[in-house]
C-alpha cells in the first residue's frame, strides 16, 4: 500500500522518495542541532512568535461571515441606528425589521436609565405573557425598581421606597428562598449611608452594572420569546478566543507566543477616536 | 427555449428554499425539492439524461422518512420508510430493533435541529446533483454531452456515505466515496479531510484533462470549481485551517500559497479506518465484503492464540472520539450449548502481534465475547461486561480527550472500560481498530461509520461538545482586555472594525448609540459622559465609495476612483488588478443571463395570456406588438453578447502572458460561463456570477489600500477570528479539547445575510 502511495499522488520519480527520506533526515539533524545549541528564551519565543503569525497570516478572514456577524451584533444587541447603517454600507438586508430592533432598545435605554416602570410597561406590551412566563426576570425588573426607588431617597424620605417594597416586591418574594434573600439584601440598602464602605454585595446594587446585566437579561428573554437565540454570536466568537488561549497556556502548548495580542490597542487606529471636549483615548466610563 | 412548465418549476424551488432554515440548508433542500419535482413530473425520472441517475429515484415525499444520506442505498432500495430495511444485510435482518434507534431519533429531531451538524442525520450536501433545470438544458446536453456525474462527484461524494467498498483513498478509478460518519459531521477534523478528499478529485481531473483536447479541458475547468469555496489547486492546497472557511462560501477564491506557507503547511489528515487492512492481519483470516467482512478459515488456535486484524487507518485523536462496531455473523449453534464465541473488539498499536487476541499484549486493549471480560495489555482480564455472540452487535468508542475508552453491547452504553490511557506513551504512536478471531466459524462484520450506528454515538459525541461549550461560555474575557468588560471589550472591537474597514456612518450611528447608552447608565446626571468624535476621514469616505461601487456591480467606477484616489494601489496589486478585470466580466455575463431570463419571462406570459383567450382573431395584432418588444430584446442582447465578447478577448489578450497557473485557471473557469445560454441557472457554474464574489473582491481592494496607506490589513476582530482558528487547530491535535468545537459552529448559528 505504502509502496504505491506515491504513484497515487503522482510521482513517478522513483528517487523522488529517496531524496525525500534524505531531506527528512536532514530536516531532523538540523533541527537536532538547533535544538542542543545555546539557545536563550527570548530568541525562541521570538521564532515561536514568527511560526504563530505565519501562521495567522495564512488564515483566511472571510468578510462575508465579518460583516454577518457585526449586522448580527448590531440587530441582536440593539443598536438600531448603526444596524440600519451597516446593512446600507455593507449592502446586506436586514436581520430584522428595524421596529423591532428600536422596541428592544427602547426597553434597554429605559431600564439603562433606571426608569424600570417605563420599561415594565413597554415589556408589556410588546408582549404581555413574558414576565408572567419568567418570574425571575419580573422580580429582577421590581428589585432594580426599589434598588432605584432607594437611591432617590438616599438620606431623604424612605417611604415610596417602603410602600413598594410592602406592596409589590414581597408578594413575590415569600414564595421563593433566593427572592427573600434578594430582597431582605436590597432593603438593607436603607439602613446605610451610600457614600461609606459598603459590602461588596450591597456595592453590586447599587453599581450601574446591575441595570446593564438587567437589561440584557430582559434583551435575552425578548428574543427567546421571538425564537430567536439568546445572544449575539460575536459574544461566542470573544469567549472562544479567550477560552482557546487559556486551554493552549493551561495544556502547556509548545510554539506559543508568550503573548498574542488582538490588536486593539494599536495607537494608529485609536488615534482616529479622539475626544470631542478631551485628549484621552477612547471612550472613558 | 424552455417550456412553461420548467419556469414554474424553477420558482418553486425558490420557495422551497426560503422555507428552510439554515440549519437544514443543502441536502435537506436539494432533497425535498427533487421530490417535489418528481411529484409532480415523474415522467423526467425516465428521461434519457445521462445524469438523470442523480436524481433521487426515490418517491417517497415524506422527508423524514427519506434518506438523503445514502442515495446508494436509496436506490437499491426503493420504498423504505426507515432504517431497518435500508440496508439488511441478511444478518440484521431477524430480531433486531433498529426502529426504536433510529427512526424515533430520526423524527424527534427532525430537521429543524439547532444543534451543529452532528445529529444523527444532519444536512447532507448533494449541492452538485441537484440539476432542477436539467431539462431546459437538453439542448445543451445533448449537442454536448457535459460529464455531469463527474462533475457531480466532488459534492456527492463528500458526503454521501462509503458506499460498499469504496475507499476513496486508495481507489485509483471510479466514482470515489467520502467515508462521513455522522457524529464527525461538523467537526474540524472532518472538514479536513473532506477538503483534502475535494482537492484531490480536482488533481486528479486536471490530470486527467490534460489529456484531453483544448476544447474540454475549458470546460472541465470551469465544471470542476462546481460548487467548492475553496478552489483548491493541488493537494497541497488542500489544506485547511479548523475553522478557515467561510461557510457563506467566498464565490472564487483562487488559493494562493507563498512558498511560505507551503513550507509550513503540516502534513495531511490521515483518514478514517475505512475497512479492515488484507496487509495487517493473521493469514487464517479471510476478509470480504469489500473489507467489512471477516471469517477464521484457519484450524483452531490454542489458548493463548488467536488471530487477529487492524483497519487499514489508525484512528486519528484529532477526531476527539472515535466508534466503530461490529456484528457477530457466527451461525447460532443448535444445541443448547450457549458458550459464546471467542470473539474479541479492541484496538492495538501495530507493535501488538497478531496471532494474539486484542488486549493480550502491551499497547492492546480488548473486550472478550466468551467471558465478558476486558483486557487492557494484559493477559488477565478484568470482570467488565456482558458476554456477547451470534448477531451481537458491539462497538468501541475510544475518546481521546479523556483517555478513555468504553464499549457498547446492542446500542447500550456499557460502563468505563479503561481510564487513563496515555495516548501519547504509546511506543508506535498510532492506534488502529483490532478485531481478534479464534475459532472455525467466526466471522463478523464491522461498521466504521459507512452506515449508521445502533449505538447513539452522535447523541454522546453531542454530551461530549456540549461540555466544552459549557466551558467556554464560562470563561472570563478579560484575559484579552484586562480593563474592559465583555460588552465593553465587544463593542470596541466592532467600533474598531467599522472605522478600519470604512463604515464611516455605522461608525458615526454605532459612537452615537454607545454614547446614549452610556448617558442611561451614570449614577450622577451631573456627571458628562464625553462622546466619541467619529473623525471625518478621508481615507475611510474613499474607501467607503470604492467598496460601494464594487458592491454595486460597477467596477469601472470603482477602479476609477481607486486610480483617483490611490493611484499605485492597482500597480502595485497586481492579483486585485486581475481579481478587479475579471469581475467585470462576471457583472457583464451576468447582466446578458439576467436579459435572458426577462426575455423568457415575456415568452412565457405570452404563451399563457394565448392559451387563455385561445386562438382570437386579435392575436395578430398583439403577436406584432410582442414581435417588436422581442425584437428590441434580442438587439440589446445580441450587442451585450458581443461586448462580452470583446471583453473576453480583450483581458485574454491582456493576461495570456502571465505565466501563473491560477491566473489562467482563472480566466478559463469565468470564460467558460459564455458556454452556457443561462450561467445563472446552471449549480455548476452559478456560483461564479453570485454577488459574494462583489464581496470577496471589493475586500480584497480595501486591504489592499490599507496596506498601501501603511495600516494593518486587519481589523482587530479579524486577529481574533484568525488566531482563535490557528489555537484551535493547536487545541485539535492529540485529540484536546479543540476537536469537539469549530468557528463555524459559532458563524452557522448567525441567520443567512442577503445581499442587497
Amino acid at each position: 500500500m505504502s509502496n504505491w502511495q506515491p504513484y497515487q499522488q503522482g510521482h513517478l520519480d522513483p528517487d523522488f522518495a529517496f531524496r525525500e527520506h534524505i531531506f527528512a533526515q536532514f530536516r531532523q539533524a538540523a533541527q537536532r542541532q538547533s535544538q542542543a545549541g545555546p539557545m536563550n528564551s527570548s530568541t525562541s519565543t521570538a521564532t515561536a512568535k514568527h511560526a504563530f503569525e505565519a501562521r495567522l497570516r495564512d488564515t483566511k478572514t472571510p468578510k462575508n461571515d465579518i460583516n454577518a456577524l457585526i449586522l448580527d451584533y448590531l440587530t441582536m444587541e440593539g443598536y438600531p441606528g448603526a444596524a440600519a447603517n451597516f446593512s446600507k454600507e455593507a449592502n446586506l438586508a436586514p436581520q430584522q425589521e428595524d421596529p423591532s430592533i428600536k422596541t428592544r432598545q427602547q426597553i434597554q435605554h429605559a431600564i439603562h436609565s433606571g426608569d424600570i416602570e417605563t420599561a415594565i410597561t413597554a415589556l408589556n406590551a410588546l408582549d404581555p405573557d413574558i414576565l408572567d412566563k419568567n418570574p425571575e426576570l419580573h422580580f429582577s425588573l421590581l428589585r432594580l425598581q426599589l434598588v432605584e426607588l432607594i437611591r432617590q431617597c438616599n438620606g431623604g424620605d424612605i417611604a415610596p421606597a417602603l410602600d413598594f417594597a410592602t406592596q409589590q416586591v414581597a408578594p413575590r418574594a415569600s414564595m421563593n428562598e433566593q427572592f427573600r434573600t434578594d430582597l431582605e439584601r436590597a432593603m438593607s440598602l436603607l439602613f446605610f449611608d451610600h457614600n461609606t464602605k459598603l459590602s461588596p454585595e450591597l456595592q453590586d446594587l447599587l453599581s450601574s452594572d446591575l441595570r446593564r446585566r438587567t437589561a440584557t437579561k430582559v434583551n435575552e428573554a425578548v428574543l427567546v420569546r421571538q425564537d430567536q437565540r439568546r445572544e449575539a454570536a460575536i459574544r461566542a466568537l470573544v469567549r472562544m478566543r479567550a477560552w482557546a488561549e487559556s486551554s493552549a497556556r493551561s495544556s502547556k502548548k509548545k510554539d506559543l507566543p508568550s503573548d498574542i495580542d488582538i490588536g486593539l490597542s494599536d495607537a494608529v487606529e485609536f488615534q482616529e477616536l479622539t475626544e470631542t471636549n478631551g485628549h484621552e483615548p477612547m471612550i472613558t466610563t | 427555449m424552455t417550456n412553461p412548465y420548467q419556469q414554474s418549476q424553477q420558482s418553486q424551488h425558490g420557495a422551497a428554499a426560503s422555507n428552510f432554515t439554515r440549519r437544514t440548508s443543502y441536502a435537506s433542500v436539494v432533497s425535498g425539492s427533487q421530490q417535489q419535482q418528481q411529484q409532480q413530473q415523474p415522467a423526467s425520472r425516465s428521461s434519457a439524461l445521462g445524469f438523470s441517475h442523480i436524481l433521487d429515484p426515490n418517491p417517497d415525499t415524506d422527508l423524514d422518512t427519506h434518506n438523503p444520506y445514502y442515495p446508494e442505498l436509496d436506490r437499491l432500495t426503493p420504498h423504505y420508510p426507515n432504517f431497518t430495511r435500508i440496508n439488511p444485510p441478511a444478518f440484521l435482518a431477524a430480531g433486531m430493533d433498529m426502529d426504536a434507534g433510529y427512526t424515533s431519533q430520526n423524527n424527534g429531531n427532525g430537521y429543524n435541529n439547532n444543534n451543529t451538524s452532528s445529529g444523527p442525520w444532519p444536512p447532507p450536501a448533494r449541492l452538485g446533483s441537484n440539476f432542477p433545470m436539467s431539462r431546459a438544458f437538453d439542448m445543451f446536453l445533448n449537442k454536448e454531452p457535459l460529464n455531469f456525474p463527474d462533475a457531480t462527484d466532488v459534492d456527492n461524494a463528500t458526503h454521501t456515505g462509503a458506499g460498499a467498498g469504496a475507499n476513496p483513498f486508495l481507489s485509483g478509478g471510479g466514482t470515489p466515496n467520502f467515508l462521513a460518519p455522522s457524529y464527525l459531521r461538523g467537526t474540524s477534523y472532518l472538514s479536513k479531510l473532506e477538503e483534502q478528499h475535494r482537492a484531490r478529485i480536482l488533481a486528479d481531473r486536471e490530470r486527467e484533462t490534460g489529456v484531453m483536447g483544448p476544447k474540454a479541458q475549458t470546460r472541465a475547468g470551469g465544471l470542476a470549481t462546481n460548487g467548492n469555496s475553496h478552489h483548491t489547486l493541488s493537494p497541497m492546497a488542500g489544506k485547511v485551517h479548523a475553522g478557515g472557511g467561510s461557510h457563506r462560501g467566498v464565490a472564487f477564491d483562487v488559493v494562493e500559497k507563498s512558498a511560505l506557507s507551503q513550507g509550513l503547511a503540516e502534513e495531511e489528515v490521515s483518514p478514517l479506518p475505512s475497512k479492515w487492512n488484507k496487509d495487517d492481519r493473521e493469514t487464517s483470516l479471510e476478509l470480504s465484503a469489500d473489507g467489512y467482512e471477516v471469517t477464521f478459515t484457519g484450524r483452531m488456535s490454542s489458548d493463548h492464540e488467536a488471530s487477529a486484524a487492524r483497519a487499514d487507518h489508525h484512528m486519528n485523536p484529532a477526531c476527539g472520539v472515535y466508534y466503530f462496531e461490529i456484528t457477530v455473523l457466527n451461525k447460532k449453534k443448535s444445541s443448547a450449548n450457549d458458550d459464546m464465541p471467542p470473539i474479541a473488539i479492541g484496538f492495538s498499536s501495530q507493535m501488538a502481534a497478531l496471532n494474539r487476541a486484542p488486549g493480550w499484549e502491551p499497547e492492546s486493549w480488548g473486550y472478550h465475547g466468551d467471558d465478558g471480560n476486558c483486557f487492557a495489555a494484559q493477559n488477565v482480564g478484568k470482570a467488565y461486561g456482558p458476554k456477547f455472540g451470534p448477531k451481537d452487535t458491539v462497538g468501541c468508542l475510544v475518546n481521546f480527550r479523556l483517555g478513555q475508552a468504553l464499549f457498547t453491547k446492542n446500542g447500550k452504553e456499557l460502563k468505563m472500560a479503561f481510564r487513563d490511557i496515555n495516548f501519547k506513551d504509546c511506543k508506535a504512536g498510532k492506534l488502529f481498530p483490532m478485531i481478534g478471531l479464534k475459532k472455525t466459524g467466526d466471522h463478523i462484520w464491522a461498521n466504521f461509520g459507512q452506515q449508521p450506528f445502533m449505538f447513539d454515538i452522535d447523541n454522546y459525541m453531542r454530551k461530549q461538545q456540549k461540555m466544552i461549550e459549557d466551558e467556554i461560555s464560562r470563561i472570563d474575557t478579560r484575559i484579552l482586555a484586562p480593563d474592559l468588560s465583555e460588552t465593553e471589550l465587544i463593542q470596541q472591537l466592532v467600533l474598531q472594525f467599522l472605522q478600519h474597514d470604512g463604515y464611516v456612518e455605522t461608525a458615526r450611528a454605532f459612537a452615537k448609540e454607545i454614547h446614549a447608552e452610556k448617558t442611561a447608565l451614570r449614577l450622577d446626571p451631573k456627571e458628562t459622559i464625553k462622546g466619541i468624535n467619529i473623525k471625518d476621514d478621508e481615507d475611510a469616505n474613499n474607501r467607503q465609495r470604492i467598496r460601494r461601487a464594487i458592491l454595486e456591480g460597477e467596477i469601472d467606477r470603482g477602479m476609477r476612483l481607486t486610480e483617483q484616489c490611490y493611484p499605485h494601489v492597482l500597480k502595485e496589486n497586481e492579483q486585485v488588478y486581475f481579481k478587479l478585470r475579471c469581475r467585470k466580466f462576471i457583472e457583464m455575463i451576468c447582466k446578458e443571463a439576467e436579459m435572458n431570463l426577462k426575455l423568457e419571462e415575456r415568452n412565457r406570459k405570452l404563451e399563457e395570456q394565448r392559451r387563455k383567450r385561445g386562438l382570437g382573431d386579435n392575436d395578430e395584432e398583439m403577436q406584432d406588438e410582442w414581435d417588436d418588444e422581442r425584437e428590441f430584446y434580442i438587439l440589446q442582447l445580441g450587442k451585450l453578447s458581443e461586448e462580452v465578447l470583446e471583453y473576453g478577448q480583450e483581458l485574454r489578450g491582456e493576461f495570456s502572458s502571465d505565466p501563473r497557473r491560477e491566473t489562467a485557471k482563472h480566466l478559463d473557469d469565468i470564460f467558460s460561463l459564455i458556454a452556457y445560454a443561462n450561467p445563472l441557472q446552471v449549480p455548476e457554474v452559478s456560483h461564479l456570477l453570485d454577488g459574494k464574489g462583489r464581496v470577496a473582491v471589493a475586500e480584497e481592494l480595501n486591504s489592499a489600500i490599507l496596506t498601501s496607506l501603511g495600516k494593518s490589513s486587519r481589523a482587530a476582530l479579524e486577529n481574533v477570528y484568525a488566531q482563535t482558528s490557528v489555537l484551535l487547530e493547536d487545541l485539535a491535535k492529540d485529540g484536546g479539547p479543540g476537536a469537539f468545537v469549530t468557528l463555524e459552529g459559532i458563524f452557522r448559528q448567525i441567520p443567512p445575510s442577503q445581499l442587497l
